[in-house]
């Protein structure tokens, strides 16, 4: 993207556009090896939650120290909030489920805020949509636990509903839990995190592209002392740096939305997998 | 210019979950102004309603970007 800006004809194009979006989700392998980026953050995701967890709770003392207590707040909300507050009776055994979803993603997002990494792997559409097949398996399995063969029936021929809706009811509730469920959860992780790194890389490269690129404090350095031979002069940057000052504090003013963001859609990814888990265990509510 | 089009797709495709994330906002704070001992729950199930909603708005951006 930014080398698609150093061809630009800037001086009868403001905006300098990338020549494809695609771009923005193209990453280099390491070397020659076929090793991407992206799998190297995949494991960086798996391995920090259990290297966080390991040192947190390794000890176990009574009075906790800094990480020890940080680990031990993060998993009792977990296990309060969201294992025993949503599922209720019998949430306890789906903590350590929980717990790792929640680590992962919330690690995964991070890293869409992390300087010098700054690439979201969640919003990589596999990984989402994996987590959300695991969901899908487990509300599944434990509808089937619980209820045998009735769970199915009952999504296509619902209790409790007048008969003349039955066909109707059934073909909704039927869609909306076997397809629209999985998909749901699985595209509001990816498109959240795609777009606050679309927005992001907008901003900041946009800011880049008026301050520093082409025209700006780099053009002016290096052809300043010919003086004739460069383009607009310093009127130029004048008019271009308000601009660019402009985009990178809306930049960097979504940087710090986008860290609530990534906190937020972690939690309300294991939120969501909770409550699918409950509907299945307690049919009743 | 179709990518035109899928704008114009995705910014009405935003118009409902705005106003919906707007109401469910709204009532939450209404609900926790008024019993503040229930927030906690009220809190929740708000953010569990603004993730409902806004799947609707995400999908039209997901189209955006298939187009």
């Amino acid at each position: 993207m930014i080398t698609a800006a150093e061809t630009c004809d800037f001086i009868n194009e403001v905006v300098c556009k990338p020549a494809n979006v695609k771009e923005l989700f193209e990453f280099a392998n390491f070397g020659s090896s076929q090793i991407s980026r992206t799998e190297v953050l995949i494991l960086l995701a798996g391995l920090i939650p259990v290297a966080l967890m390991y040192f947190g709770l390794r000890k176990k003392s009574t009075v906790p120290g800094k990480l020890q207590s940080v680990v031990e707040s993060i998993f009792s909300f977990v296990k309060d909030e969201i294992a025993v507050g949503v599922i209720g009776r019998g949430g306890e055994k789906f903590t350590p489920y929980l717990i790792s979803i929640f680590m992962f993603v919330l690690v995964g997002n991070l890293f869409e805020v992390t300087p010098l990494v700054n690439f979201p792997v969640t919003s990589r559409m596999a990984l989402p949509l994996f987590l959300s097949l695991l969901t899908y398996v487990i509300f599944l399995v434990v509808g089937v636990q619980k209820q045998g063969i009735g769970y199915f029936t009952h999504l296509i021929w619902p209790p409790g509903v007048p008969v003349a809706l039955k066909p109707l009811v059934g073909i909704i509730e039927l869609v909306s839990v076997l397809l629209v469920r999985p998909f749901s959860l699985a595209v509001r992780l990816f498109a959240n995190l795609v777009a606050g790194h679309v927005m992001l890389s907008l901003l900041l490269a946009s800011a880049y592209f008026f301050i520093v690129q082409p025209g700006g404090v780099e053009y002016l350095i290096a052809r300043a002392p010919i003086g004739a031979a460069w383009p607009g002069g310093v009127e130029y940057l004048i008019a271009r740096a308000p601009i660019g000052a402009a985009w990178f504090t809306l930049g960097l003013a979504i940087y710090g939305f986008e860290l609530i963001v990534s906190i937020l859609q972690a939690y309300i990814f294991t939120l969501l997998s909770a409550v699918y888990i409950q509907t299945s265990l307690h049919p009743e509510h | 210019m179709e990518a035109a089009y899928a704008l114009i797709g995705y910014g009405l495709a935003a118009i409902g979950p705005g106003i919906g994330i707007g109401l469910i906002a709204g009532n939450a704070v209404q609900a926790m102004a008024r019993q503040p001992e229930a927030a906690g729950m009220v809190r929740t199930t708000m953010f569990l309603g603004i993730a409902f909603t806004e799947a609707l708005a995400l999908i039209g951006f997901v189209l955006f970007f298939l187009v």
